[in-house]
């Protein structure tokens, strides 16, 4: 996963792909680098985040620059393999986004016929192919098309050289936008580089190699030239930008009200493909925060429908043998997770009929699968998910209403409200707690189980601090052994079927000393009798409580990484959408 | 030019209204009332704002980012005054400034009228002077700033707008603009007096229906949503987009009604009533002089006069809210007034339920046939 910004036109090039690789970090940030055509070829690249490096490659001369942000695969993060990377002769400059399967044999070959290879990457190999091809008729254009058949894998490519006017683009299963400007175009890997400067975009196909200039934008399709339609993209720039708030994380939180009703009102039944409407069983494909979404959905589906919901890890799927009928539904909120794509690949391979639900219009999964809902949750910078996560269960909600007759649209359309009323919440002895634990427990049953989940994700994924989530029963078989006064359990225990037995649960683990933060309906007499801390949420329906016991713990998680001092929105390691396996 | 808008304090005396929200946040004639305020600079090409956040800081922000204009957000940890939060935003200044309140509304004319003097308040008479800073004016320049007096020696008052110069910031001593201006004065720096034209405070929460019923006042007629055929409507009416309005319903002007509201069949709607975004209105009802907040339902055959309701408000069937004068005490200071009903955020209201001249706190539950007259009810109780 790799940010990349092209730009040709009439202003200089530097300043401007600098400010878009800022926006693209949420896509790697380990190192970054531009090369622009000026008098000649000017090249800068370093180790480290391009926002820690402000004034860096921005004093580059030119017109025509292309930029990259990296989330390293092949080679550690260095300067060396920093992008962009340069051919022999140092006129070419490409960045890649993307794998080269076939790199290693290709390295060979050329390094047989004597080119000099300076970094580990997979990427330089599709450099010194152009710089071959390149020196036969000095057509870029020619040389990116005769060497792009003989790559394997994946790529969204830009490439510039020496004494060209223009940029060449070439995409395969990699997201890449043209942006078209006003006597200058764009590319990039999404929109939020390009929102600032134009909002008309036309999104790259498979296989699509594309020539941009100051005043045009051609695109060819194995050699002959095709139309992609003009979009305008109705995301305002204020939507990436971080407004007033410390953290992208809790400007998300603080929009979920708002994407959660946009996403109720935007999925209506005929947003809904037909083959949605009763499906036989239903297999839920995806990772991360996602799959928790899909767990949230298996218990509604097969409570409210009484439709079998089978959930599988998208990396894990193809292990497993494939359903041979009924729905695929693949969740991801970047539409480009490797894992999801090859598990739809798989499904869409035996004859299954595929939804896909992302949050980006233009995205690979909604080329791939049958039929594709988008929640309307607007950017999402942060790595961690919040507000996607809401729209996620905002459309698989709305999917299963639609399935049980609609039974439930009034309780969906004031379901924001909760949301809004929970963000109130004071949660500081709850994080006073959190904050000096090495270990913390999360334990729910039912759909809490899932909520208990995806707490203890968040939990990690920001703060550092090693969570579990547990399904509550689980507990003694085996996790128990850890309990003790120094492991803070966070037990959610709302009224329902559940709550007796989570009273005798949490008592139990009172017994071993831990301390327990429970998550419970306002007005409950017995339960904050018997925890440490109690934090009441709205008393309404099953549906509405696991969106705001939801919310709880992503503030929660939110604020024991700021008390930790962590970066919030750029955890260590970690990078906004998977597109590796 | 630039302009620091101060939208960092509760406003605890308009309480209940405030727990979700600052008191420049609430919507008045349905926008918050800070946006009438960012609404009058623009209009004097003044587009470099600094607001200054605080009590429920992320609520405003969330509101000021979705603005078209981009807006400068600073932080005051603690709510320690209004030269305190000046102070949070000094590195944003580079020149000449102009500071106004959030939570008062002021007309761009005014704001003309002061922009280009340094050094300079915008005052205006008011009828309480005692709940402001009371001014002395000689020749247009201000002699003295008396902050909140019990007997005060005049009618006019300082409307919190200033327009100041960067220096300003040097000077600051204490926690409140009005002592630092005092000190400017005593050291002979002249300060002069500008009358203020339309300048609106609500200083408790049923002064926000006066604010409402002079906002509508300039209201511009438009319909979006679906008005039934036998609906009548006289006078300045907006009615929002997805909204629907049942037969036999008659709305005098003026009259805003926000999106996606159901009002009717056989409802009347009296001339000055705010109403939000997704509120319902059962058949029967009469509603007027009110203000009505996003996603409140009130039952059918109900009377609802003089009232503000907050969001997600549930009134039952026959309730009747209707102004009468009365004594209530106020963050410890006994008023007189004359209103329906103040709602808070929440209020769940059984049926047959009347409300005189009382304020229910949020989150409150009031069971069947309640009475409550000049009642002070406080957050979170259930009234049997």
């Amino acid at each position: 996963m790799c940010g990349i910004v092209g730009y040709v036109g009439r202003r200089e090039a530097a300043p401007l792909i600098v400010e878009g690789l800022k926006k693209l970090e949420y896509r790697g940030y380990d190192s970054f680098g531009v090369a622009t055509i000026g008098k000649t070829l000017e090249l800068d690249k370093h180790k480290g985040r391009i926002s820690d490096n402000a004034q860096s490659a921005s004093h580059l001369k030119g017109k025509v620059g292309i930029g990259h942000t990296r989330w390293a695969t092949h080679g550690i993060p260095n300067n060396i393999n920093a992008h962009p990377h340069l051919d022999c002769t140092g006129t070419i400059a490409i960045v890649h986004n993307g794998i080269i399967e076939n790199y290693a044999e290709l390295k060979r070959q050329l390094k047989a016929r004597g080119h000099t290879f300076r970094s580990d990457t997979d990427t330089e190999v599709v450099v010194h192919l152009i710089e071959e091809e390149y020196g036969k008729k000095n057509d870029l254009l020619f040389a990116v098309q005769t060497v792009v058949p003989k790559l394997e894998g994946s790529y969204a490519l830009l490439v510039i050289a020496d004494n060209e006017e223009r940029m060449i683009a070439a995409r395969n299963a990699s997201p890449l936008v043209i942006g078209i400007g006003d006597g200058e175009n764009f590319a990039a890997s999404d929109m939020t580089p390009i929102l600032e400067h134009t909002e008309r975009a036309m999104f790259l196909e498979d296989g699509d190699i594309a020539t941009l200039s100051r005043g045009e934008v051609t695109i060819f399709n194995h050699g002959k030239v095709v139309n992609r339609p003009l979009e305008l993209i109705d995301w305002s720039l204020e939507d990436v930008k971080k407004g007033g708030f410390a953290h992208f994380m809790l400007k998300e939180i603080y929009e979920q009200p708002q994407s959660f009703y946009n996403t109720i009102c935007a999925v209506n039944p005929d947003i809904i493909p037909e083959f949605v409407h009763h499906p036989l069983t239903v297999t839920v494909v995806a990772c991360g925060s996602s799959y928790h979404a899909g767990l949230i959905f298996k218990y509604l589906m097969e409570e409210s429908c009484r439709i079998p919901v089978r959930l599988e890890y998208a990396s894990e799927f193809k292990y497993y043998p494939p359903p041979i009928e009924g729905l695929v539904i693949g969740i991801t909120q970047s539409g480009e997770t490797a894992d999801t794509l090859t598990a739809l690949k798989q499904a869409k391979a035996h004859n299954c009929r595929t939804l896909a639900i992302t949050n980006i219009l233009g995205s690979s999964v909604s080329r791939l699968a049958d039929a594709t809902i988008f929640m309307r949750a607007g950017p999402e910078i942060s790595v961690a998910a919040t507000k996607s996560f809401v729209a996620q269960l905002a459309v698989l909600m709305q999917i299963v209403n639609n399935i049980a007759d609609r039974k439930c649209n009034d309780m969906l359309l004031h379901a924001h409200q909760a949301i809004e009323e929970i963000l109130l919440i004071d949660l500081t002895d709850a994080v006073a707690v959190c904050t000096l634990a090495k270990d913390i427990f999360y334990v729910g049953r039912g759909p809490f189980y899932a909520v208990a989940l995806e707490g203890a994700l968040k939990m990690k994924e920001i703060s550092y601090i090693h969570a579990e989530g547990y399904a509550a029963g689980e507990l003694k078989h085996g996790p128990f052994a850890l309990l003790s006064s120094e492991t803070p359990v966070i037990a959610l225990c709302t009224p329902g079927d559940t709550y007796g037995v989570m009273i005798s649960n949490i008592k139990e683990m009172k017994a071993r000393g831990a301390p327990v933060i429970a998550i419970g309906s306002e007005g409950d007499s017995e339960l904050p009798d018997i925890v440490d801390i109690f934090i009441p949420i709205p008393n309404t329906t099953p549906f509405v409580q696991v969106l705001t016991s939801l919310v709880v713990l992503q503030l929660l998680a939110y604020y024991t990484a700021v008390a930790l001092g962590r970066d919030v929105d750029k955890p260590r390691n970690l990078a906004k959408s998977v597109t590796v396996e | 030019m630039q302009a620091v808008i101060l939208a960092a304090g509760e406003g605890k005396r308009v309480r209940p209204l405030t727990r979700s929200r600052p008191k420049a946040m609430i919507p008045v004639a349905n926008r918050p009332i800070i946006e009438y305020v960012i609404e009058a600079l623009l209009k004097n090409g003044i587009r470099d704002i600094v607001v200054v956040v605080g009590y429920r800081k992320e609520q405003v922000t969330r509101f000021l980012n979705q603005l078209d204009i981009p807006i400068e957000v600073v932080v005051q940890t603690k709510q320690l005054g209004t030269a305190h939060a000046l102070l949070c935003a000094e590195s944003k200044i580079s020149g000449d400034f102009l500071v106004l309140p959030g939570d008062n509304y002021i007309d761009p004319k005014s704001i003309a009228h002061i922009k280009d003097i340094p050094n300079a308040m915008l005052v205006k008479e008011h009828p309480n002077p005692s709940n402001f800073g009371v001014v002395m004016l000689e020749d247009g320049y201000v002699t003295r700033i008396i902050e909140k007096p019990e007997h005060a020696p005049s009618f006019m008052v300082s409307t919190g707008i200033y327009s100041l110069k960067k220096d300003f910031f040097s000077k600051i001593h204490g926690n409140d603009i009005t002592d630092v201006i005092s000190l400017m004065i005593d050291e002979g720096e002249q300060i002069q007096a500008i009358p203020a034209g339309d300048w609106q405070d609500a200083i408790f929460a049923w002064d926000l229906l006066r604010m409402n019923r002079h906002l509508l006042s300039t209201l511009l007629p438009a319909k979006e949503g679906t008005t039934s055929r036998q609906t009548i409507i006289q006078g300045a009416v907006r009615i929002g987009k997805g909204t629907t309005i049942g037969p036999n319903t008659v709305i005098t002007g003026p009259v805003f009604i926000g999106n996606d509201c159901t009002i009717g069949p056989n409802c009347c709607i009296m001339p000055n009533t705010s109403i939000g975004s997704r509120v319902t209105i059962e058949p029967f009802t009469s509603i007027g002089n009110t203000l009505i907040m996003d996603d409140s339902m009130i039952g059918s055959h109900s009377l609802i006069k003089d009232a503000v309701l907050g969001e997600r408000c549930t009134l039952a069937d026959h309730t009747s809210a209707s102004p009468v004068k009365g004594i209530l005490e106020i963050e410890g200071c006994v008023t007189q007034s004359e209103f329906g009903a103040i709602l808070g955020d929440n209020v769940k209201g059984g049926s047959f339920s009347l409300y005189h001249n009382c304020i229910i706190g949020n989150n409150v539950t009031i069971e069947e046939q309640g009475c409550l007259k000049s009642r002070n009810i406080p957050d979170g109780s259930m009234v049997m």
